[in-house]
């Protein structure tokens, strides 16, 4: 198990930035989603005991981290989002002395720190001090700092807000290297859905200090439901509209006009689509299942909050 | 050219790594760092120029009262003169070393030290570091090592060396009488040393850029020694408090007297200017250093606490 938490909750003054928060969660990458002030950074701070929360229990790792911090961040690795640094120190010695810190040896940090700038694809830049970087040899130099000690969590703070697209992909690819090969687990933070329906293999959804979602990603969708359908014809379309609506289902006009989006009602299969279309007289040429994307999922996750 | 990403695989560490001391590679880190800003060698050139010409000083006076005694035919009573002169000589400069010294390591120190919390939080460092898994102590052990081996390398160490150069200079009948002078000399250097490292933290702790808080302390510490020399003479008397160089050289004084034989004291022909009252001295000494500390370790409290 990752993460679990029961009843976390931090104010800040009037703000509650995490109110209640109850989660439970494993896998190999875990993607923490939700719009800016969702409290999905003060949720990566708490877990790892730079705040303390006002309420609640919390282990990281099986680790109690109100206990014993030392011993979570010791198994987290950290990448803040904003531009952290210790100016005048290449990004070389920037990892190594991050290194230093988690109780490595001078040399095998040193050597280490080589080991993951080559990891994070910083090569003839390591020698440059930090404030000469780029936003995207910035964001390698962190996640570099962050595996130096080889942690058993990385967590990761918008990585890959500000990148170009190129240095995006190649940051998301190191992602799925680390998920799929021998690195650590890995917790993205970010509020742009791709990012994690590429990389990630579970979620946790936030919105305004609270969880609406925990669990894997296809859950998610499967949740939402997989029995919408596109469909595509001519002739009655409207009176096969009006026959669907009458019989239950949800119905919507699709991006053209010849399109139509029908969410089944529970227990119908697809055959009540072309009952209703064989009785309102229309020829449909294309039925194809609606698949939820995570975009769908997540803003009715959030919905659902906030109708709550 | 264009970075590429490699396709170096991830490779886990040995388990079972002993833990480190985490202030040393703090330490370490922060004097790199500051020995690279040529204001720093700067600030050295400064200190070390200090050093020599005191040792220069220290050389001329001792071997001139040699040369004096060699001239004289070196009977008995010439002899006793020469040591009380070379005592008297080396007291007055060692003490006077003390003093220049001081506000040549506040110049170093407000390059070396003054950016060692303000710039940690104006560049988000701090997050950084308290991400890792690092306490308060170590980080504050940390930054007291960093700040606090300068004074000991530009003040204690080479007073000592000073005090070990004259020694060997001085005739074989000076030297006990001598030791008297060692062990307050390094206890005012060493005061001075604490001193100096609690404050300009507390003074890092409070500003957000370390020019700045530099620039502060310096011209702040110039302005209290400069009012504590030239007030009293004017009769505000209370004014000597504000001076730490003078606060300083009083609690030598009161340690020379309390720790030395009558032949010592009677050769002690000059004394520096000195507060009347050790115990307020020691009090304002005690105070600024209490004060630099708190002022660290709150807001060190308050970052860290969020």
């Amino acid at each position: 198990m990752l993460l679990a938490l029961h009843g976390v909750s931090k104010r800040f003054g009037a703000l509650r930035a995490l109110d209640g928060v109850g989660v439970e969660i494993g896998g190999r990458a875990v993607g923490l989603l939700g719009p800016n002030g969702a409290g999905k950074t003060t949720l990566m701070r708490v877990c790892l005991g730079l705040l303390t929360p006002d309420e609640g229990e919390l282990r990281v790792l099986g680790i109690d981290a109100r206990r014993d911090p030392g011993a979570v961040r010791m198994r987290l690795g950290y990448a803040a989002e904003g531009p952290h640094r210790i100016p005048g120190l290449s990004g070389l010695e920037s990892v190594a002395y991050a290194g230093e810190l988690c109780g490595l040896p001078r040399r095998t940090a040193i050597l280490r720190a080589h080991e993951m700038l080559d990891l994070v694809g910083l090569d003839q830049a390591r020698q440059r001090p930090v404030e000469e970087y780029s936003t995207g040899m910035h964001q390698r130099v962190k996640i570099a700092m962050a595996l130096v000690h080889d942690p058993e969590l990385l967590m990761l703070d918008e990585p890959t807000s500000g990148l170009d697209p190129g240095s995006r992909d190649e940051l998301l690819q190191l992602i799925v290297r680390l998920r799929d090969g021998e690195g650590p687990a890995v917790l993205l933070s970010t509020h742009l859905l791709h990012d994690v329906e590429r990389t990630c293999d579970g979620c946790i959804i936030m919105d305004r200090g609270q969880v609406r979602y925990a669990g894997p990603l296809e859950e998610l969708q499967r949740q939402l439901g997989d029995d919408s359908y596109e469909l595509r014809g001519s002739g009655e379309l409207r009176a096969l509209a009006e026959a669907l609506a009458g019989a239950g289902h949800q119905v919507a006009w699709g991006d053209r006009p010849d399109s139509l989006v029908v969410r089944l009602r529970p227990g119908a299969g697809p055959a009540a689509i072309w009952e209703a279309a064989e009785a309102t007289g229309s020829s449909l040429w294309q039925v194809m299942p609606r698949r939820q994307r995570l975009e769908d999922a997540f803003m009715a996750a959030v919905a659902q909050g906030g109708a709550r | 050219m264009k970075d590429q990403v490699y396709g170096v695989g991830y490779r886990r560490l040995p388990e079972g790594r002993s833990a480190r001391w985490a202030p040393w590679p703090i330490a370490r880190t922060a004097l790199t760092l500051a020995w690279r800003k040529r204001s720093t060698k700067l600030g050295v050139g400064l200190c070390g120029l200090s050093v020599f010409g005191h040792g220069m000083a220290l050389a001329a006076q001792v071997l001139a009262e040699r040369f004096i005694d060699t001239g004289m035919g070196g009977a008995s009573r010439a002899a006793e003169t020469v040591v009380h002169g070379v005592i008297g000589d080396v007291h007055t400069t060692l003490a006077n070393f003390i003093g220049v010294q001081m506000i040549a390591t506040a110049f170093l120190l407000a390059m070396v030290a003054a950016g060692l919390i303000a710039e940690d939080r104006r560049t988000g460092a701090m997050e950084l570091y308290f991400s890792r898994p690092l306490t308060r102590r170590d980080y504050l052990l940390g930054k007291l090592l960093a700040a606090g081996l300068v004074p000991a390398a530009t003040l204690v160490l080479p007073f000592v060396g000073l005090w070990l150069f004259a020694a060997g200079m001085a005739p074989p009948g000076a030297v006990g009488p001598m030791l008297g002078l060692l062990l307050p000399g390094l206890l005012g250097a060493t005061i001075a040393a604490v001193l100096l490292t609690a404050t300009i933290l507390g003074c890092s702790a409070l500003g957000e850029r370390g020019r700045t808080v530099g620039v502060i302390y310096v011209v702040g510490l110039l302005v209290l020694t400069s009012l504590g020399g030239e007030l009293p003479a004017s009769g505000h008397r209370w004014a000597g408090y504000l001076s730490p160089p003078r606060n300083v050289q009083t609690i030598v004084d009161a340690a020379l007297d309390a720790g030395s034989s009558g032949l010592l004291l009677q050769v002690l022909s000059s004394r520096p200017e000195a507060n009347p009252s050790v115990l307020l001295a020691t009090l304002c000494v005690l105070g600024l250093s209490a004060l630099g500390l708190g002022l660290l370790l709150w807001r060190v409290r308050k970052e860290v606490a969020g």
